[in-house]
């Protein structure tokens, strides 16, 4: 415990040396350096509490009116600060040069490093400490460093406007994460996670309550549709590394608070788990077809998290049901991999995101429709951007697939109690089919548009491959997803111990450990038959060798196919919009495009312009709440006013039901 | 049995030659035409590996590795998809969720290597295919969850075997029927999805997107398609197939016999349908998609009526 305290040490007074240093490249290898160091520390301590049974517990006593901090690292914590730490340190490897054209201005760069650093202590304070109120301010910090990372760019107008949607956002989740606290303190008069027992393992009608607020809170910091509408507009607008540990890290912080409040409550009810798969399974549905639409990379990034944390939050519901229903192995089916889709999710995600900064670096656009043939000018970048791509596609032989077939086997299991839940579970898996699909889609059309074919306008300039220290945060997380995806038992050893944990909640037994290699053992198989699909591929390969040299001069080089049209250019190719707009119009109830058009008339060429843009259906309706809301609501009181017998009658109704619900509130939490 | 794998082998190299050559011939006889012979396909492909390819200046390594990557997948999927009872390589849990999955890895470098040439034409075949396999993609679990759940197994080769012979179980059977039959349209480019044979590329979907490969990667497509016709078939077939897993691991080679016959009724099948009715407009076809969702929605529908399973 006392190395992790030293890493919060480090931490802060590398942001402090990032913050006084003279020079720009200095201050950033301050924050790297600390960094570094911190990270090897906080490893060395908590990797024994990941893969042994040992937990780390220690109290702080402190003054009036925290009294103590119970500062604790299980399996989970463990696990998400093992990722947690080393991801934001790549992230700020990455940002060395990311903002190399920053450095040479005189601008002062350590105040971005040292924020950096403070996004790793908001990490540690969060997933360590057992207290609610330093729950919070961990909570805060994240939050506020974040913010202050978006707007970077801060003189550009678009880019405070995210910023400050994000930051409104991002405290209304923190009102409801402290109406969660205010009611659980309460019932229990403590801000310790582990005097929340009596209260949070017991059913009751405030104990719902509270889920919903808590999953509210952790909702908006995650994503999740209908909370969402943040996401996008910050990602498109921070750094490229900023969006990337936003996404990848930051926002898990989310799943971390709903796994840590799974962890404190034991047996949850079994609407809490159908709850979760619904609500999880519409983000998810949702994110993914918001994908489809969008022409800025980041954005369709952004709204793929929304996506992800959907396929998590379907685990975690799973995992839910099963330990309702007593059954082991769902439990670890569906914890194990919606944690492990968290730590997949942070390799891909990060790995685009960092793409995409490397072809805003190279190009000064991130629109998909203006890029074109980059696998040319960017074959590196290319490369590791397909592989994120198929990632994130769930496709085998990478690492997505894992964890998505760990939530398959769940979905489809046999070990569901009744007919009408697997019944619901295999439509359920079917929907998740779907996303996959939709999501293959997206890819192919970001990856296809962007960096196949050749270049749309001519307008850019390339300005090559990205600088080495940003290659070399990219390599890094490549390797990682081909090695969870060639050896899943390596993702397994990580997040069995976790998986432990919530096995543990069904009361501790010495066949769980039976249940563990049971599951998995399925998993075994993937593994192998990767192989052999890269052994097939590899024969291939050597066979088309064969086959070539037989023709006599070689391969011809030949312009492509143009139907025997000889004037073909490079703005006739097909475009994203073209290339989604079959599937977005069966989808056109969701994805609201908005359109202005002056189509020709007469069969005569005359000059005429279509423009679509699509646009969030949430957002839309929440700007017009806000801006049109005072307007909506006085005709509605304008209405009632002129039927006196409805609204009085409407008034009593409301008061009624009100002062039922405050009866029996009060009434379930004295019995 | 020594010869089951050869005969597993068999199926997966040879039969798709032949499948395709049956279609090709009903097509011909219904049109009151002789016919090319039944192993006409194997010398195309013999013609194409021989070819010198041609590269477009505008293609990637994507445009070349593509072939490859979707034979490959093909090749791995063929390992643990049964096309006759008693017999499959590879089994473990789960192998539908792993063989959608690395059907679509084919299916995504196919629609690459498509975008990779910049033509306009294949931009739009592969957003139709994208379009359709993700509309069908549904469909494939639903029937396969329902038969999982009807069978009580988890694994392809398991769940065919364990199908009873009730009434129940067969009219379940049916509606998974339909819900793949679907699929086998949609994922081998058939009418009323696409049209193997038309002319035009703006009415393609498959075609479209293999324009412009040649020689042996045009061999490689053509023949990774053809292979994976066959185990949709093949799939088909085991589920249909009468005979009861003590019969089947009793005498395999009746098995075999049976799942063959079935296989042949499939592409005889295949081949009316194409020269009855004409395809779909381009719009139906999401339309006809649903079809297969909801017919193997239907089969779980029925279980969850009856309240029982096997």
């Amino acid at each position: 415990m006392a190395l992790i305290l030293f890493a919060i040490l480090l931490l802060l007074a590398g942001a402090a040396l990032a913050l006084t240093l003279p020079r720009n490249y200095h201050r950033a290898w301050a924050s790297i350096g600390s960094q570094s160091a911190a990270t090897l520390i906080t490893l060395i301590a908590v990797v024994p509490a990941l893969f042994n049974s040992k937990r780390l517990e220690t109290v702080f006593q402190w003054s009036y009116p925290v009294s103590h901090i119970a500062v604790s690292v299980d399996a989970t914590s463990a696990f998400f600060l093992a990722f947690s730490l080393p991801f934001t340190l790549l992230g700020t490897i990455y940002a060395f040069g990311y903002l190399a054209p920053d450095f040479e201005k005189q601008r002062h760069i350590g105040v971005h490093f040292a924020l950096l650093n403070l996004v790793s202590v908001s990490f540690i304070l969060i997933y360590t400490v057992q207290n609610a109120l330093v729950f919070l301010l961990g909570w805060e910090v994240a939050a506020v460093s974040a913010w202050l990372l978006v707007i970077w760019e801060y003189r550009n107008q678009k880019i405070r406007f995210a910023g400050f949607n994000y930051l409104v956002s991002t405290h209304l989740g923190l009102l409801f994460l402290v109406a969660a606290f205010m009611v659980i303190h309460s019932s229990t008069g403590a801000f310790d996670f582990a005097s929340f027992r009596p209260f949070w393992g017991t059913p009751s009608v405030l104990r719902n309550v509270t889920f919903l607020l808590l999953v509210t809170a952790f909702g908006l910091k995650s994503a999740f549709f209908p909370f969402h509408t943040w996401l996008p507009r910050a990602h498109s607008a921070a750094p490229a590394h900023v969006s990337a540990l936003m996404s990848g890290v930051i926002h898990k912080a989310g799943l971390y608070g709903l796994l840590r409040f799974t962890l404190l409550m034991g047996t949850p009810d079994r609407w809490m788990g159908w709850f979760l798969i619904l609500f999880s399974t519409i983000s998810a549905i949702l994110g993914v077809l918001y994908t489809v639409a969008q022409r800025d990379i980041k954005r369709l990034l952004g709204y793929s998290s929304t996506e992800n944390v959907g396929i998590v939050g379907i685990g975690i519901g799973l995992g839910y049901l099963g330990l309702y229903w007593h059954q082991p192995t769902l439990v670890v089916l569906g914890f194990s991999g919606a944690i492990l889709h968290v730590l997949n999710h942070a390799l891909f995600k990060c790995l685009l995101f960092y793409c995409a900064g490397a072809l805003y670096r190279s190009t000064h656009s991130i629109d998909i429709e203006k890029l074109g043939g980059l696998i040319k000018k960017m074959p590196q970048t290319a490369f590791m951007f397909l592989i994120g791509g198929l990632a994130i596609s769930a496709l085998p032989p990478l690492n997505g697939f894992v964890s998505e077939f760990l939530i398959y086997s769940g979905l489809l299991n046999l070990n569901i109690p009744d007919l009408t839940s697997k019944s619901a579970l295999i439509i359920e898996a079917a929907i998740l089919a779907l996303v996959g699909g939709i999501s293959a889609l997206s890819m192919t059309r970001a990856f296809g548009i962007i960096f196949l074919g050749s270049p749309r306008d001519l307008a850019i300039e390339y300005h090559g491959e990205a600088k080495r220290s940003m290659r070399f945060t990219m390599a890094l997380h490549s390797v990682g997803i081909l090695v969870l995806g060639f050896v899943p038992m390596a993702g397994i050893s990580l997040v069995r111990r976790p998986t432990e944990d919530f096995l543990n909640l069904l009361g501790e037994s010495p066949t769980h450990s039976d249940y563990l290699t049971q599951a998995y053992s399925g998993l075994a198989p993937i593994g192998k038959m990767s192989f052999i699909f890269a052994a097939i591929l590899f024969i291939l390969v050597i066979l088309r060798k064969f086959f070539l040299p037989q023709a006599q001069k070689g391969p011809i080089q030949h312009p492509t196919w143009g139907c025997g049209y000889a004037a073909v250019n490079s703005r006739m190719q097909y475009t994203g919009a073209s290339f989604s707009s079959q599937f977005s119009g069966i989808y056109r109830i969701v994805l609201f495009f908005l359109r202005k058009e002056k189509l020709p008339k007469t069969p005569f060429p005359e000059s005429g312009h279509l423009n679509t843009h699509c646009v969030d259906a949430v957002e839309r309706r929440m700007f017009k709440v806000l801006g049109e809301g005072e307007n909506m609501i006085l005709n509605i009181t304008r209405q009632l006013r002129e039927d006196s017998h409805f609204s009085f009658s409407l008034g009593l109704a409301v008061l009624l039901i009100l002062i039922g619900l405050v009866i029996n509130t009060t009434l379930g939490g004295n019995s | 049995m020594k010869l089951l794998p050869w005969l597993h082998a068999f199926s997966v190299l040879v039969l798709p030659i032949f499948l395709i050559g049956i279609i090709q011939r009903t097509k011909s006889i219904w049109a009151g035409r002789k016919g090319p012979q039944l192993n006409q396909f194997y010398y195309s492909l013999r013609r194409l590996l021989h070819k010198t390819p041609i590269y477009s200046d505008t293609t990637s390594w994507v445009f070349q590795g593509a072939p490859l990557i979707f034979l490959a997948s093909v090749f791995t999927a063929a390992l643990f998809v049964p096309l006759f009872p008693g017999y499959v390589p590879v089994s473990f849990s789960y192998d539908f969720v792993f063989f959608a999955y690395l059907i679509a890895l084919g299916r995504v470098f196919t629609m690459l290597g498509a975008l990779d040439t910049g033509s306009s034409f294949e931009g739009m075949g592969a957003s139709r295919e994208a379009t359709y396999s993700a509309l069908i993609e549904p469909a494939f679990f639903a029937a396969l969850g329902t038969l999982a759940l009807l069978a009580g197994k988890t694994s392809f080769q398991e769940i065919f075997m364990a199908l009873n012979d009730s009434p129940l179980t067969w009219a379940a059977r049916s509606g998974c029927l339909i819900a793949l039959f679907i699929l086998l349209q949609v994922e081998s480019s058939r009418i009323p999805v696409d049209d193997p044979n038309t002319h035009l590329e703006l009415t393609m979907i498959h075609e479209v997107m293999i324009l412009d490969h040649s020689g042996p990667e045009l061999a490689a497509l053509e023949y990774g398609t053809a292979i994976k016709t066959t185990l949709l078939c093949g799939l088909i077939a085991s589920l249909l197939n009468p005979l009861t897993s003590t019969e089947a691991s009793e005498k395999p080679l009746l098995g075999f016999a049976v799942s063959m016959g079935l296989m042949i009724g499939l592409a005889v099948c295949v081949g009316l349908i194409e020269s009855w009715i004409a395809r779909l407009r381009l719009r139906a076809v999401p339309k006809y998609a649903f079809v297969a969702f909801w017919a193997a929605a239907f089969s779980l529908a029925l279980l969850l009526i009856r309240g029982e399973c096997q």
